[in-house]
Protein backbone atom coordinates (compact mmCIF):
# COMPACT_ATOMS: atom_id res chain seq x y z
CA UNK A 1 0.00 0.00 0.00
CA UNK A 2 1.13 3.58 -0.65
CA UNK A 3 2.85 5.46 2.13
CA UNK A 4 0.60 7.52 4.39
CA UNK A 5 1.72 10.96 5.53
CA UNK A 6 -0.17 12.73 8.30
CA UNK A 7 0.38 16.48 8.56
CA UNK A 8 -0.36 17.41 12.15
CA UNK A 9 0.24 19.69 15.08
CA UNK A 10 -0.33 17.85 18.34
CA UNK A 11 -1.72 21.07 19.81
CA UNK A 12 -4.60 20.66 17.36
CA UNK A 13 -7.50 18.59 18.63
CA UNK A 14 -8.40 16.94 15.31
CA UNK A 15 -4.70 16.24 14.61
CA UNK A 16 -4.52 14.23 17.81
CA UNK A 17 -7.60 12.24 16.85
CA UNK A 18 -6.01 11.17 13.55
CA UNK A 19 -2.70 10.20 15.17
CA UNK A 20 -4.46 8.21 17.88
CA UNK A 21 -6.62 6.40 15.34
CA UNK A 22 -3.56 5.41 13.29
CA UNK A 23 -1.66 4.20 16.35
CA UNK A 24 -4.63 2.29 17.78
CA UNK A 25 -5.05 0.48 14.47
CA UNK A 26 -1.34 0.00 13.79
CA UNK A 27 -1.59 1.98 10.57
CA UNK A 28 1.90 2.77 9.36
CA UNK A 29 2.36 6.49 8.81
CA UNK A 30 4.88 9.30 8.76
CA UNK A 31 3.93 12.21 11.00
CA UNK A 32 4.91 15.51 9.40
CA UNK A 33 4.82 18.23 12.01
CA UNK A 34 3.23 21.52 11.02
CA UNK A 35 3.82 24.07 13.74
CA UNK A 36 0.80 26.38 13.82
CA UNK A 37 2.18 28.85 16.35
CA UNK A 38 5.03 29.79 14.01
CA UNK A 39 2.75 29.91 10.97
CA UNK A 40 4.10 26.88 9.13
CA UNK A 41 0.59 26.15 7.90
CA UNK A 42 0.74 29.35 5.87
CA UNK A 43 3.82 28.27 3.88
CA UNK A 44 3.30 27.92 0.11
CA UNK A 45 4.61 24.33 0.34
CA UNK A 46 1.89 23.40 2.81
CA UNK A 47 -0.77 25.07 0.68
CA UNK A 48 0.04 22.43 -1.95
CA UNK A 49 -0.89 19.78 0.62
CA UNK A 50 -3.96 21.55 2.02
CA UNK A 51 -5.27 24.69 0.32
CA UNK A 52 -7.31 25.41 3.46
CA UNK A 53 -3.99 25.75 5.29
CA UNK A 54 -5.18 23.88 8.34
CA UNK A 55 -4.23 20.70 10.13
CA UNK A 56 -4.70 17.80 9.99
CA UNK A 57 -4.27 16.73 6.39
CA UNK A 58 -3.11 13.49 4.86
CA UNK A 59 -1.41 12.38 1.66
CA UNK A 60 -1.99 8.78 0.69
CA UNK A 61 -0.79 7.91 -2.80
CA UNK A 62 -2.43 10.41 -5.12
CA UNK A 63 -5.06 11.41 -2.55
CA UNK A 64 -4.65 14.61 -0.60
CA UNK A 65 -7.34 15.00 2.03
CA UNK A 66 -8.28 17.46 4.75
CA UNK A 67 -11.08 17.69 7.38
CA UNK A 68 -10.47 15.25 10.23
CA UNK A 69 -13.81 13.46 10.04
CA UNK A 70 -13.35 12.82 6.31
CA UNK A 71 -9.85 11.52 7.12
CA UNK A 72 -11.08 9.25 9.91
CA UNK A 73 -13.82 7.78 7.70
CA UNK A 74 -11.32 7.26 4.88
CA UNK A 75 -8.75 5.55 7.11
CA UNK A 76 -11.41 3.28 8.62
CA UNK A 77 -12.48 2.16 5.14
CA UNK A 78 -9.18 2.15 3.24
CA UNK A 79 -7.03 0.16 5.67
CA UNK A 80 -7.47 -3.55 6.25
CA UNK A 81 -8.07 -4.88 9.69
CA UNK A 82 -9.65 -1.81 11.30
CA UNK A 83 -12.21 -3.25 13.74
CA UNK A 84 -15.81 -2.55 12.84
CA UNK A 85 -16.62 -0.64 16.05
CA UNK A 86 -14.61 2.37 14.91
CA UNK A 87 -16.96 3.03 11.96
CA UNK A 88 -19.58 0.28 11.69
CA UNK A 89 -20.52 -1.22 8.38
CA UNK A 90 -24.14 -1.51 9.58
CA UNK A 91 -25.85 1.43 7.88
CA UNK A 92 -28.01 2.53 10.77
CA UNK A 93 -25.20 2.41 13.34
CA UNK A 94 -22.91 4.18 10.92
CA UNK A 95 -25.54 6.87 10.26
CA UNK A 96 -25.88 7.56 13.98
CA UNK A 97 -22.12 8.09 14.24
CA UNK A 98 -22.24 10.31 11.13
CA UNK A 99 -24.93 12.44 12.77
CA UNK A 100 -22.78 12.95 15.88
CA UNK A 101 -19.71 13.81 13.80
CA UNK A 102 -21.75 16.35 11.80
CA UNK A 103 -23.36 17.86 14.90
CA UNK A 104 -19.92 18.37 16.43
CA UNK A 105 -18.73 21.19 14.15
CA UNK A 106 -21.32 23.81 15.14
CA UNK A 107 -21.65 22.69 18.74
CA UNK A 108 -18.90 21.04 20.79
CA UNK A 109 -16.12 22.19 18.45
CA UNK A 110 -17.44 25.70 18.19
CA UNK A 111 -17.85 26.07 21.94
CA UNK A 112 -14.74 24.33 23.24
CA UNK A 113 -12.23 25.59 20.67
CA UNK A 114 -13.40 29.20 20.86
CA UNK A 115 -13.43 29.16 24.68
CA UNK A 116 -9.83 27.94 24.90
CA UNK A 117 -8.64 30.25 22.12
CA UNK A 118 -10.27 33.38 23.49
CA UNK A 119 -9.29 32.66 27.09
CA UNK A 120 -5.75 31.34 26.74
CA UNK A 121 -4.28 30.66 23.29
CA UNK A 122 -4.93 33.81 21.26
CA UNK A 123 -1.69 35.63 22.27
CA UNK A 124 0.38 32.70 21.00
CA UNK A 125 -1.07 33.50 17.58
CA UNK A 126 -0.59 37.23 17.95
CA UNK A 127 -4.26 37.95 18.70
CA UNK A 128 -5.83 39.54 21.76
CA UNK A 129 -7.89 37.57 24.26
CA UNK A 130 -11.64 38.12 23.93
CA UNK A 131 -13.52 37.56 27.21
CA UNK A 132 -16.90 38.34 25.63
CA UNK A 133 -16.44 35.78 22.87
CA UNK A 134 -15.17 33.33 25.50
CA UNK A 135 -18.34 33.83 27.53
CA UNK A 136 -20.55 33.11 24.51
CA UNK A 137 -18.44 30.09 23.65
CA UNK A 138 -18.79 28.71 27.16
CA UNK A 139 -22.57 28.79 26.87
CA UNK A 140 -22.38 26.79 23.63
CA UNK A 141 -19.94 24.37 25.27
CA UNK A 142 -22.13 23.84 28.31
CA UNK A 143 -25.18 23.25 26.16
CA UNK A 144 -23.20 20.81 24.00
CA UNK A 145 -21.94 18.83 27.00
CA UNK A 146 -25.52 18.59 28.29
CA UNK A 147 -26.74 17.31 24.93
CA UNK A 148 -23.97 14.72 24.72
CA UNK A 149 -24.89 13.43 28.16
CA UNK A 150 -28.63 13.35 27.62
CA UNK A 151 -28.67 12.00 24.07
CA UNK A 152 -25.54 9.91 23.60
CA UNK A 153 -24.50 8.69 27.04
CA UNK A 154 -27.68 6.98 28.21
CA UNK A 155 -27.66 5.22 31.58
CA UNK A 156 -24.20 3.83 32.33
CA UNK A 157 -23.06 4.08 28.73
CA UNK A 158 -19.37 3.40 28.32
CA UNK A 159 -19.03 5.14 24.98
CA UNK A 160 -21.13 7.41 22.78
CA UNK A 161 -24.46 5.95 21.67
CA UNK A 162 -24.17 3.39 24.43
CA UNK A 163 -21.69 1.40 22.38
CA UNK A 164 -19.55 -1.20 24.10
CA UNK A 165 -16.44 0.00 22.27
CA UNK A 166 -15.26 3.41 21.06
CA UNK A 167 -15.93 4.80 17.60
CA UNK A 168 -14.29 7.60 15.64
CA UNK A 169 -16.87 9.91 17.22
CA UNK A 170 -15.47 9.13 20.69
CA UNK A 171 -11.96 9.93 19.47
CA UNK A 172 -12.98 13.20 17.85
CA UNK A 173 -14.97 14.35 20.88
CA UNK A 174 -12.44 13.37 23.51
CA UNK A 175 -9.60 15.19 21.74
CA UNK A 176 -11.77 18.30 21.53
CA UNK A 177 -12.69 18.17 25.21
CA UNK A 178 -9.08 17.52 26.26
CA UNK A 179 -8.20 20.96 24.89
CA UNK A 180 -9.96 22.33 27.97
CA UNK A 181 -6.94 21.09 29.99
CA UNK A 182 -5.35 24.39 28.98
CA UNK A 183 -7.84 26.33 31.11
CA UNK A 184 -7.15 27.16 34.76
CA UNK A 185 -8.09 24.34 37.08
CA UNK A 186 -10.90 26.28 38.79
CA UNK A 187 -12.41 27.16 35.45
CA UNK A 188 -12.26 23.56 34.33
CA UNK A 189 -13.89 22.40 37.55
CA UNK A 190 -16.69 24.90 37.05
CA UNK A 191 -17.30 23.64 33.50
CA UNK A 192 -17.21 19.95 34.30
CA UNK A 193 -18.87 20.16 37.72
CA UNK A 194 -22.38 19.60 36.32
CA UNK A 195 -21.18 16.95 33.87
CA UNK A 196 -20.14 13.83 35.76
CA UNK A 197 -21.11 11.52 32.91
CA UNK A 198 -18.70 13.35 30.61
CA UNK A 199 -15.87 12.88 33.12
CA UNK A 200 -16.67 9.19 33.44
CA UNK A 201 -16.79 8.80 29.65
CA UNK A 202 -13.40 10.53 29.25
CA UNK A 203 -11.88 7.95 31.62
CA UNK A 204 -13.45 5.14 29.60
CA UNK A 205 -11.97 6.47 26.35
CA UNK A 206 -8.57 6.94 28.00
CA UNK A 207 -8.61 3.38 29.32
CA UNK A 208 -9.57 2.02 25.90
CA UNK A 209 -6.90 3.99 24.02
CA UNK A 210 -3.92 4.09 26.40
CA UNK A 211 -0.95 4.22 26.23
CA UNK A 212 -1.54 6.04 22.92
CA UNK A 213 -3.86 8.57 24.56
CA UNK A 214 -1.29 9.81 27.08
CA UNK A 215 1.54 9.78 24.57
CA UNK A 216 -0.38 11.81 22.00
CA UNK A 217 -1.50 14.33 24.64
CA UNK A 218 1.98 14.79 26.14
CA UNK A 219 2.57 18.02 24.22
CA UNK A 220 -0.74 19.45 25.44
CA UNK A 221 0.20 18.68 29.05
CA UNK A 222 3.63 20.33 28.61
CA UNK A 223 2.04 23.42 27.12
CA UNK A 224 -0.40 23.53 30.01
CA UNK A 225 2.45 23.49 32.52
CA UNK A 226 4.26 26.22 30.64
CA UNK A 227 1.19 28.45 30.44
CA UNK A 228 0.19 28.04 34.07
CA UNK A 229 3.78 28.21 35.30
CA UNK A 230 4.18 31.51 33.45
CA UNK A 231 0.84 32.78 34.77
CA UNK A 232 1.94 32.02 38.36
CA UNK A 233 5.24 33.82 37.75
CA UNK A 234 3.43 36.85 36.33
CA UNK A 235 1.05 36.87 39.29
CA UNK A 236 3.95 36.75 41.74
CA UNK A 237 5.82 39.56 39.94
CA UNK A 238 2.76 41.82 39.97
CA UNK A 239 2.65 41.48 43.77
CA UNK A 240 -0.35 41.30 46.12
CA UNK B 1 -43.67 1.72 6.17
CA UNK B 2 -42.90 4.71 3.97
CA UNK B 3 -39.89 6.91 4.70
CA UNK B 4 -40.96 10.07 6.56
CA UNK B 5 -39.03 13.25 6.02
CA UNK B 6 -39.64 16.08 8.49
CA UNK B 7 -38.95 19.38 6.85
CA UNK B 8 -39.49 23.08 6.74
CA UNK B 9 -38.96 24.27 3.17
CA UNK B 10 -37.55 27.51 4.54
CA UNK B 11 -34.67 25.39 5.86
CA UNK B 12 -31.73 24.97 3.51
CA UNK B 13 -30.82 21.40 4.51
CA UNK B 14 -34.51 20.39 4.37
CA UNK B 15 -34.66 21.43 0.75
CA UNK B 16 -31.57 19.43 -0.10
CA UNK B 17 -33.09 16.23 1.30
CA UNK B 18 -36.31 16.72 -0.63
CA UNK B 19 -34.50 17.44 -3.89
CA UNK B 20 -32.33 14.36 -3.42
CA UNK B 21 -35.32 12.10 -2.74
CA UNK B 22 -37.24 13.42 -5.73
CA UNK B 23 -34.22 13.17 -8.05
CA UNK B 24 -33.74 9.54 -7.08
CA UNK B 25 -37.43 8.61 -7.00
CA UNK B 26 -37.24 7.67 -3.34
CA UNK B 27 -40.78 7.27 -2.08
CA UNK B 28 -41.37 9.43 0.98
CA UNK B 29 -43.97 11.27 2.98
CA UNK B 30 -43.07 14.88 3.68
CA UNK B 31 -44.17 16.05 7.12
CA UNK B 32 -43.96 19.81 7.25
CA UNK B 33 -42.94 21.52 10.44
CA UNK B 34 -43.05 25.29 10.77
CA UNK B 35 -40.47 25.82 13.48
CA UNK B 36 -40.87 29.59 13.52
CA UNK B 37 -44.52 29.26 14.47
CA UNK B 38 -43.80 26.62 17.08
CA UNK B 39 -41.10 28.82 18.55
CA UNK B 40 -43.41 31.78 18.76
CA UNK B 41 -46.19 29.62 20.23
CA UNK B 42 -48.67 31.30 17.93
CA UNK B 43 -50.87 28.30 17.37
CA UNK B 44 -51.52 25.37 19.64
CA UNK B 45 -51.37 22.98 16.69
CA UNK B 46 -47.83 23.98 15.98
CA UNK B 47 -46.81 23.92 19.63
CA UNK B 48 -48.07 20.33 19.76
CA UNK B 49 -46.11 19.69 16.60
CA UNK B 50 -42.95 20.99 18.20
CA UNK B 51 -43.41 18.84 21.29
CA UNK B 52 -44.10 15.73 19.23
CA UNK B 53 -41.31 16.61 16.86
CA UNK B 54 -38.87 16.57 19.76
CA UNK B 55 -39.55 12.85 19.99
CA UNK B 56 -38.39 12.52 16.40
CA UNK B 57 -35.44 14.87 16.80
CA UNK B 58 -34.46 15.98 20.29
CA UNK B 59 -32.38 18.72 18.70
CA UNK B 60 -35.72 20.17 17.47
CA UNK B 61 -34.21 20.99 14.12
CA UNK B 62 -35.13 20.05 10.59
CA UNK B 63 -34.58 17.99 8.61
CA UNK B 64 -35.07 14.66 10.32
CA UNK B 65 -36.19 11.29 8.99
CA UNK B 66 -37.94 8.22 10.29
CA UNK B 67 -37.32 5.02 8.33
CA UNK B 68 -39.27 2.24 10.00
CA UNK B 69 -38.08 2.46 13.59
CA UNK B 70 -34.92 4.32 12.74
CA UNK B 71 -34.78 8.04 13.46
CA UNK B 72 -32.00 10.27 12.15
CA UNK B 73 -31.10 13.96 12.10
CA UNK B 74 -28.27 16.04 10.57
CA UNK B 75 -28.77 16.47 6.82
CA UNK B 76 -25.39 15.10 5.70
CA UNK B 77 -25.88 11.95 7.76
CA UNK B 78 -29.36 11.64 6.24
CA UNK B 79 -28.03 12.02 2.69
CA UNK B 80 -25.34 9.37 3.26
CA UNK B 81 -27.92 7.02 4.77
CA UNK B 82 -30.39 7.49 1.90
CA UNK B 83 -27.71 6.90 -0.74
CA UNK B 84 -26.62 3.66 0.88
CA UNK B 85 -30.05 2.36 1.88
CA UNK B 86 -32.16 2.94 -1.19
CA UNK B 87 -31.40 0.94 -4.32
CA UNK B 88 -30.69 2.49 -7.69
CA UNK B 89 -29.05 5.74 -6.55
CA UNK B 90 -26.38 6.51 -9.16
CA UNK B 91 -22.82 6.27 -7.92
CA UNK B 92 -21.92 9.90 -8.67
CA UNK B 93 -24.03 11.13 -5.75
CA UNK B 94 -21.76 9.41 -3.22
CA UNK B 95 -19.10 7.31 -4.93
CA UNK B 96 -18.26 3.85 -3.74
CA UNK B 97 -14.59 4.55 -4.50
CA UNK B 98 -13.11 5.45 -1.09
CA UNK B 99 -10.89 8.26 -2.38
CA UNK B 100 -13.60 10.00 -4.41
CA UNK B 101 -16.00 9.55 -1.52
CA UNK B 102 -13.46 11.03 0.89
CA UNK B 103 -13.14 14.18 -1.23
CA UNK B 104 -16.90 14.68 -1.00
CA UNK B 105 -16.78 14.04 2.76
CA UNK B 106 -14.22 16.83 3.09
CA UNK B 107 -16.59 19.31 1.42
CA UNK B 108 -19.53 18.18 3.57
CA UNK B 109 -17.46 18.59 6.74
CA UNK B 110 -15.92 21.91 5.73
CA UNK B 111 -19.37 23.31 5.05
CA UNK B 112 -20.59 23.53 8.67
CA UNK B 113 -18.09 26.10 9.96
CA UNK B 114 -17.75 27.97 6.69
CA UNK B 115 -20.47 28.33 4.07
CA UNK B 116 -23.28 27.34 6.47
CA UNK B 117 -22.04 29.54 9.26
CA UNK B 118 -21.61 32.56 7.00
CA UNK B 119 -24.69 32.30 4.83
CA UNK B 120 -27.24 31.19 7.43
CA UNK B 121 -26.08 33.74 9.98
CA UNK B 122 -26.09 36.58 7.43
CA UNK B 123 -29.65 35.88 6.30
CA UNK B 124 -30.92 35.28 9.82
CA UNK B 125 -29.36 38.38 11.34
CA UNK B 126 -30.27 40.73 8.52
CA UNK B 127 -33.71 39.43 7.49
CA UNK B 128 -35.25 36.41 9.21
CA UNK B 129 -34.76 36.96 12.94
CA UNK B 130 -38.08 38.82 13.52
CA UNK B 131 -39.95 35.80 12.11
CA UNK B 132 -38.62 33.92 15.13
CA UNK B 133 -39.37 36.73 17.55
CA UNK B 134 -35.74 37.87 17.69
CA UNK B 135 -34.16 41.21 16.81
CA UNK B 136 -31.97 41.78 13.81
CA UNK B 137 -28.25 41.92 14.56
CA UNK B 138 -26.42 43.89 11.92
CA UNK B 139 -23.03 43.51 13.56
CA UNK B 140 -23.34 39.72 13.53
CA UNK B 141 -24.55 39.96 9.92
CA UNK B 142 -21.43 41.91 8.97
CA UNK B 143 -19.15 39.28 10.54
CA UNK B 144 -21.13 36.53 8.86
CA UNK B 145 -20.73 38.19 5.47
CA UNK B 146 -16.95 38.07 5.81
CA UNK B 147 -17.09 34.32 6.51
CA UNK B 148 -19.50 33.87 3.58
CA UNK B 149 -17.33 35.78 1.15
CA UNK B 150 -14.24 33.84 2.20
CA UNK B 151 -16.17 30.57 1.84
CA UNK B 152 -17.44 31.38 -1.64
CA UNK B 153 -13.90 32.31 -2.70
CA UNK B 154 -12.63 28.99 -1.38
CA UNK B 155 -15.31 27.03 -3.23
CA UNK B 156 -14.31 28.76 -6.45
CA UNK B 157 -10.60 28.50 -5.87
CA UNK B 158 -10.49 24.90 -4.68
CA UNK B 159 -13.52 22.98 -5.94
CA UNK B 160 -14.50 24.76 -9.15
CA UNK B 161 -11.05 24.90 -10.67
CA UNK B 162 -12.07 24.07 -14.23
CA UNK B 163 -11.90 20.67 -15.85
CA UNK B 164 -8.39 19.52 -14.86
CA UNK B 165 -8.94 15.79 -14.52
CA UNK B 166 -5.76 15.41 -12.52
CA UNK B 167 -6.94 17.84 -9.89
CA UNK B 168 -7.69 16.35 -6.55
CA UNK B 169 -10.35 18.89 -5.87
CA UNK B 170 -12.63 18.69 -8.88
CA UNK B 171 -16.23 17.74 -8.49
CA UNK B 172 -16.73 15.51 -11.53
CA UNK B 173 -20.51 15.52 -11.53
CA UNK B 174 -23.28 16.37 -9.10
CA UNK B 175 -22.77 14.70 -5.77
CA UNK B 176 -24.57 15.07 -2.47
CA UNK B 177 -22.22 18.00 -1.82
CA UNK B 178 -23.74 20.03 -4.66
CA UNK B 179 -27.39 20.56 -3.74
CA UNK B 180 -26.42 20.20 -0.12
CA UNK B 181 -24.61 21.65 1.48
CA UNK B 182 -23.73 24.16 -1.06
CA UNK B 183 -26.49 25.24 -3.42
CA UNK B 184 -29.46 25.18 -1.05
CA UNK B 185 -27.38 27.21 1.38
CA UNK B 186 -26.51 29.81 -1.24
CA UNK B 187 -30.13 29.96 -2.39
CA UNK B 188 -31.06 31.27 1.06
CA UNK B 189 -29.38 34.49 -0.03
CA UNK B 190 -32.44 35.04 -2.25
CA UNK B 191 -34.04 36.48 0.88
CA UNK B 192 -31.58 39.36 0.95
CA UNK B 193 -32.23 42.65 -0.77
CA UNK B 194 -31.37 42.27 -4.48
CA UNK B 195 -28.56 44.83 -4.26
CA UNK B 196 -26.92 42.96 -1.37
CA UNK B 197 -27.26 39.64 -3.12
CA UNK B 198 -25.70 41.00 -6.30
CA UNK B 199 -22.91 42.64 -4.33
CA UNK B 200 -22.08 39.32 -2.68
CA UNK B 201 -22.45 36.95 -5.64
CA UNK B 202 -21.66 38.96 -8.77
CA UNK B 203 -17.87 39.00 -8.26
CA UNK B 204 -17.99 35.20 -8.26
CA UNK B 205 -18.70 34.20 -11.86
CA UNK B 206 -17.77 30.54 -11.34
CA UNK B 207 -20.28 30.27 -8.51
CA UNK B 208 -23.01 31.79 -10.65
CA UNK B 209 -22.23 29.31 -13.43
CA UNK B 210 -22.17 26.41 -10.99
CA UNK B 211 -25.55 27.47 -9.56
CA UNK B 212 -27.01 27.27 -13.06
CA UNK B 213 -25.36 23.88 -13.66
CA UNK B 214 -26.84 22.36 -10.51
CA UNK B 215 -30.27 23.89 -11.22
CA UNK B 216 -30.28 22.37 -14.71
CA UNK B 217 -29.19 19.00 -13.31
CA UNK B 218 -31.89 18.98 -10.61
CA UNK B 219 -34.88 20.72 -12.26
CA UNK B 220 -37.88 20.62 -12.20
CA UNK B 221 -37.46 19.56 -8.57
CA UNK B 222 -35.16 22.45 -7.78
CA UNK B 223 -37.68 25.13 -8.70
CA UNK B 224 -40.60 23.30 -7.11
CA UNK B 225 -38.78 22.83 -3.80
CA UNK B 226 -37.67 26.47 -3.72
CA UNK B 227 -41.17 27.84 -4.40
CA UNK B 228 -41.75 28.61 -0.69
CA UNK B 229 -38.51 30.56 -0.53
CA UNK B 230 -39.46 32.59 -3.61
CA UNK B 231 -42.90 33.36 -2.11
CA UNK B 232 -41.31 34.57 1.11
CA UNK B 233 -38.85 36.65 -0.86
CA UNK B 234 -41.68 38.27 -2.83
CA UNK B 235 -43.56 39.07 0.39
CA UNK B 236 -40.47 40.44 2.07
CA UNK B 237 -39.53 42.79 -0.65
CA UNK B 238 -43.06 44.03 -1.35
CA UNK B 239 -43.76 44.60 2.34
CA UNK B 240 -40.73 44.37 4.65
CA UNK B 241 -42.94 44.57 7.78
CA UNK B 242 -44.69 41.36 6.70
CA UNK B 243 -41.75 39.34 7.96
CA UNK B 244 -42.69 39.82 11.60
CA UNK B 245 -44.93 36.94 12.46
CA UNK B 246 -47.40 36.50 9.64
CA UNK B 247 -48.15 32.99 8.59
CA UNK B 248 -46.49 31.79 5.45
CA UNK B 249 -48.87 29.74 3.35
CA UNK B 250 -46.49 26.99 2.31
CA UNK B 251 -49.00 24.48 1.10
CA UNK B 252 -51.35 22.14 2.92
CA UNK B 253 -50.74 22.07 6.66
CA UNK B 254 -50.04 18.60 7.95
CA UNK B 255 -51.49 17.67 11.29
CA UNK B 256 -48.86 15.63 13.05
CA UNK B 257 -50.37 12.39 14.22
CA UNK B 258 -49.50 11.48 17.81
CA UNK B 259 -48.95 7.90 16.61
CA UNK B 260 -45.48 8.16 15.07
Amino acid sequence: MAELKVYADRMSQPSRAIIMFCKMNKIDFEEVKVHLATGQHRNPEYREINPMQQVPAIVHGSLKLFESHAILRYLACAFQGVPDHWYPSDLSNRALIDAILDWHHSNLRRGAAALVFDTILAPIFGRPLNPQAAEEAEKILDSSLSKIESLWLPGNAKFLLGNAQPSIADLSFVCEIMQLELLEEKHRERIFGPHKKILHWIENVKAATNPNFEEVHAMLYKTKEKIHGKMSDDAMKSGP
Amino acid sequence: MKLKVYTDRMSQPSRAIIIFCKMNRIDFEEVRIDLSKAQQRREILFVDCAVLFAEINPMRQVPAIVDGRFKLFESHAILRYLVCTFPGVPDHWYPADVSNRARIEAILDWHHSNLRRGSASLVFNSVLAPKFGLPLNLEAAKEAEKILDSSISKIEGIWLKGKLRSSCWEIFQPSIADPQPSLCEIMQLELLDKKDRERILNPHKKILQWIENVKVATNPHFEEVHAVLYKVRAKLHSNPSSISGESIKSGPKVKLSPKL
